[in-house]
C-alpha cells in the first residue's frame, strides 16, 4: 500500500520539459543559552600543553621503532625529484638512557667515496620529543608569543590550533610554526614549522616547509614523521640547490618490556 | 555522463514522455522507501562513526596534504628486505667518541701557532658509562719557541633532576688582556693577513675548576682558578701583507700567581638579560694580587611592531684593590665604543651605554630581490656613550672613583650592517659598523668589522 506522500508526489509528477526550481529553506529557532562556564585562557592551554607533554614523556619506559631517513633532490627545471639516498634503522629506547641502533639498509644513488656509515642516524638515548614540543617546553615560554587560530571540533576530539612566533626579530634560527593540539590529552598531535629569516646562511637560504606528524600508538601520541624541503645558497654536490628530507618512524612499539640483551648483546651480521 | 546533464540532453527529445514517467517512478519508489524506514530510523538512529575515526581521519587529511607536498620524501617505507643487519649504534659497539682537529691560530705576541686538539667523550649507556667529555690541545709557538696546551674536562652531573655542568681547565694558554671579551674567530685572520691585532695578552699557567648550573631562566657558575700570569712581549712583527702593526707593543700584564674566587650569574626575563659577575683574589685565598672586580651589564631585545628591533644594554663595573692591567677595564672596538681602537681606553671604573636599532627584515628582500636568502644583510643604527676612570693601564689615567667623570665620557653615532650566520656561532652576525664619534674628541669615522651578537655586553647565552 502506497503512503499518501507517495500518492501525493505521483499526482505531482512535473510534466514533461523544463522547470524551475523553488528554493525551499528549513527554517528553525532555537532559545537562546547563556553560557556561564569560564573559557579556557590561552595561558590555562599553554599550560596543560606542557604538563600533558611532560605526563607523555613520565609514561614512556621503551619504545622500538623503525627509522628511514630519505633525502630527495628538489625538483628543478625540467628534472623530477630524485631520491638522493635512504638509510633504514630499527631503533631500540628504554629508560634510563639506553639505546641501540640497528642500521637494515644504505641506499645511494650515486655511492662516492665516502664512509658507507655516513647516512646513518645516530639516536640518542632521549625520548623527549623535543623537536615537536620545543616551543611548548615551560622554559620556553617566555621565547614565543601564541596565538589560538581556530578550534575544530572533531568526532569527540577539540583540536586547538595555535600559532607561536618568536618574539626575538633578531634570531635568525627562531622558527614560527603552528600546532595542533588535542585536549583530549592536551598533547601536539602536528606541527608546521618556518623560519622568517634563513636559518644557517649562506649554507641554508632558506626552509620552504617543515612538517611534523605524530600519531597513536599504544595509547601514546609518537612521533611519526619529519618532513622539510630546505634550500642551499650555493649548489651542493648531488643534491644541487635543494632538498626534501625526511624522517619516518614506523612499527612503532611502546613500553612493551625490551629485553636488556638486547642493549648488551654483540651484533650478529647474517 | 552525470544524470543531469543526460537529462538535460533528453529534456526536448522525443522520448520526453518516457523520461518523465521514469523520473516519477523513481521519486514514488524513494518516497515508499522513505516512508518505510521513517519508523525505523525514528527507533534505531544511524550510528555516528566512532570518535577516533573521525579524528584520525581529519588527521589523515592533513597527513594526505603532506604527502602530496614532499611526494617521494614521504612515501612509505619498503620493508622488504630489512632482515639483516649492517652495522649497529649504540653502547656496545661505540664506546667513546673520538674527535682529532688540526688548529692554527696567530697573534703578535706568539706568531703563528699550529697545533692539534684532540676530544674523547664517553657514552650514555650504563653498561659503559659516560665520563664526560675530556679535551685537549698542543701547539707550538713559533714566536718564542714555546709549547703551549692544556687538558679540558667537561662532565654534566645530576643532583635529581638539576644538571650541574662541572669544567676542568690545566695547562698554558695565551688568554686577552681584556677579561670581558672573548671572541677569537677573527683575530687570528686581522694578525695573520695585515697586522691588525689590536688586543693585548697575558700567559697563563695553571688550572681552573667551574661548577654551572642552568635552570633555563637562570644560569650560575661558582669558579675557582690558580694561575700564574705573566707578561708577554711581541715576538712576530710580521704578517702576510707586509703592513706595520696596528698596535706595534703589547701591555705588559703584573707577573704573579693568582688564587680567584670568581661568580657569575645571569637571568632572563622574556628578551630581557642582566647578569652580574663577581671576582674575588686575596692573600687569604693565597693570591699575590688583592682585588675585588664586579661587572653588572643588562640589556633587551624590544621589538616595534615586526620591523624593528631595538636592542638598549649598559654595562657598569668597577675593580678595587690592586689595579692590575689584566683586571682592568678597557674602552674602544667590538662591543664598547666602536668609534674607538679596541681596548684604547682603561681604567677601574667603567660605564657604558649603548642602543642599536635593527632592521627586522633584510635588505635585499625589501629591495624584492628574489632569491635573497644566501645573504641576509640587515641594516642598524647605533649610538652610544661610555667612559672609564682611575689608573690607566697605558699610563696616565685620573684619580680611583666610583663613577666615571664628566669630561671623561665620550659618545658616538653609526650605522651598521650585519650579516646573519650561524656557522661560526650559533646567534652570532659579522657587523661592519661606521661610527662617528660626537662632541669632544670627534674625529674620523672609524670602520670594523666584528663577530657579535646582538647582546653583546652580556656573555654567550648557553646553546
Amino acid at each position: 500500500m502506497l503512503a499518501p506522500a507517495a500518492v501525493l508526489a505521483i499526482l505531482l509528477a512535473p510534466l514533461p520539459g523544463p522547470t524551475v526550481a523553488v528554493e525551499d529553506t528549513m527554517r528553525t529557532e532555537v532559545p537562546e543559552v547563556l553560557v556561564r562556564a569560564p573559557r579556557v585562557t590561552l595561558d590555562e592551554i599553554l599550560a596543560r600543553v606542557a604538563r600533558g607533554e611532560a605526563r607523555r614523556d613520565s609514561l614512556l619506559r621503551d619504545e622500538s621503532f623503525l627509522a628511514t631517513l630519505r633525502v630527495v633532490r628538489a625538483a628543478h627545471g625540467d628534472h623530477p625529484p630524485e631520491l638522493v639516498a635512504e638509510s633504514v634503522s630499527r631503533v631500540y629506547r628504554a629508560r634510563p638512557h639506553r639505546v641501540r641502533t640497528l642500521v637494515l639498509r644504505r641506499w645511494e644513488a650515486k655511492p662516492g667515496k665516502r664512509k658507507s656509515g655516513d647516512m646513518d642516524m645516530n639516536f640518542d638515548a632521549s625520548m623527549d620529543e623535543t623537536i615537536v614540543n620545543f616551543a611548548f617546553r615551560p622554559g620556553a615560554r617566555d621565547q614565543f608569543r601564541y596565538a589560538i587560530v581556530g578550534r575544530d571540533l572533531v568526532g569527540g576530539h577539540l583540536v586547538y590550533r595555535i600559532r607561536f612566533e618568536p618574539r626575538s626579530l633578531l634570531d635568525p634560527a627562531a622558527p614560527h610554526g603552528l600546532v595542533w593540539v588535542d585536549t583530549n590529552e592536551f598533547v601536539i598531535v602536528r606541527q608546521e614549522v618556518g623560519f622568517d629569516h634563513p636559518p644557517a646562511p649562506p649554507l641554508i637560504s632558506g626552509v620552504d616547509r617543515m612538517v611534523i606528524e605524530r600519531e597513536f600508538v599504544d595509547g601514546m601520541w609518537m612521533l611519526h614523521r619529519v618532513l622539510l624541503r630546505l634550500e642551499f645558497g650555493l649548489p651542493l654536490p648531488k643534491v644541487g640547490r635543494g632538498l626534501d628530507m625526511s624522517m619516518q618512524f614506523d612499527q612503532i612499539a611502546v613500553n612493551r618490556g625490551i629485553p636488556d640483551s638486547v642493549f648488551t648483546a654483540p651484533l650478529v651480521k647474517r | 555522463m552525470s544524470a543531469g546533464a543526460n537529462g538535460a540532453t533528453n529534456a526536448g527529445g522525443n522520448d520526453a514522455a518516457s523520461a518523465g514517467v521514469r523520473r516519477a517512478a523513481r521519486a514514488l519508489a524513494l518516497l515508499a522507501a522513505l516512508a518505510m524506514a521513517a519508523p525505523c530510523a525514528a527507533q534505531v538512529p544511524p550510528a555516528p562513526a566512532p570518535p577516533d575515526t573521525a579524528f584520525g581521519r581529519y588527521l589523515e587529511t592533513l597527513s594526505d596534504s603532506t604527502d602530496r607536498y614532499f611526494g617521494i620524501a614521504a612515501e612509505p617505507v619498503d620493508t622488504v628486505g630489512l632482515d639483516t643487519v649492517l652495522a649497529s649504534h649504540g653502547a656496545t659497539t661505540h664506546p667513546f667518541g673520538f674527535t682529532v682537529m688540526p688548529a692554527f691560530s696567530f697573534t703578535r705576541v706568539d706568531g703563528p701557532v699550529p697545533g692539534v686538539s684532540a676530544s674523547i667523550s664517553g657514552s650514555d649507556d650504563p653498561m659503559h658509562p659516560g665520563f664526560g667529555t675530556l679535551g685537549g690541545k698542543l701547539a707550538y709557538a713559533t714566536g718564542p719557541n714555546d709549547w703551549m696546551g692544556y687538558g679540558r674536562y667537561h662532565e654534566r652531573l645530576f643532583l635529581g633532576v638539576h644538571a650541574f655542568d662541572v669544567q676542568l681547565w690545566a695547562g698554558r694558554a695565551t688568554a686577552f688582556m681584556n677579561r670581558d671579551r672573548d671572541s677569537r674567530y677573527l683575530d687570528t685572520w686581522r694578525a695573520f693577513v695585515w697586522g691588525g691585532d689590536g688586543a693585548h695578552y697575558l700567559r697563563h699557567d695553571g688550572f681552573a675548576a667551574a661548577l654551572e648550573h642552568d635552570s633555563g631562566p637562570w644560569r650560575a657558575t661558582l669558579g675557582f682558578r690558580d694561575v700564574l700570569e705573566s707578561p708577554r712581549d711581541v715576538s712576530a712583527s710580521w704578517n702576510l701583507l707586509g703592513r706595520r702593526l696596528v698596535v706595534p707593543f703589547n701591555l705588559a700584564a703584573a707577573r704573579g700567581r693568582t688564587h680567584e674566587l670568581a661568580l657569575d650569574a645571569d637571568a632572563r626575563w622574556h628578551l630581557v638579560r642582566g647578569e652580574a659577575q663577581g671576582w674575588l683574589s686575596n692573600a687569604g685565598l693565597g693570591s699575590d694580587f688583592d682585588y675585588r672586580r664586579v661587572r653588572v651589564a643588562a640589556g633587551a631585545e624590544l621589538p616595534l611592531g615586526r620591523t624593528l628591533a631595538l636592542v638598549p644594554q649598559a654595562a657598569y663595573g668597577r675593580l678595587r684593590g690592586d689595579a692590575l692591567p689584566q683586571q682592568a677595564f678597557y674602552l674602544g672596538g667590538g662591543p664598547t665604543l666602536r668609534s674607538l681602537p679596541r681596548d684604547d681606553r682603561g681604567g677601574t671604573t667603567l660605564a657604558l651605554a649603548r642602543v642599536d636599532a635593527v632592521l627586522a627584515k633584510d635588505l635585499l628582500s625589501l629591495a624584492h630581490v628574489e632569491d635573497s636568502g644566501a645573504l641576509p644583510l640587515r641594516l642598524g643604527v647605533f649610538a652610544a656613550a661610555g667612559a672609564v676612570r682611575g689608573p690607566d693601564p697605558y699610563g696616565g689615567g685620573d684619580a680611583d672613583g666610583d663613577w666615571p667623570r664628566r669630561a671623561a665620557w665620550r659618545s658616538e653615532l653609526g650605522a651598521s650592517l650585519q650579516y646573519d650566520t650561524a656557522l661560526l656561532e650559533n646567534g652570532s652576525f659579522l657587523r661592519w659598523s661606521v661610527a662617528w664619534a660626537v662632541g669632544p674628541g670627534a674625529g674620523r669615522p672609524r670602520v670594523s668589522v666584528v663577530l657579535s651578537r646582538a647582546l653583546d655586553l652580556l656573555r654567550a647565552p648557553a646553546q
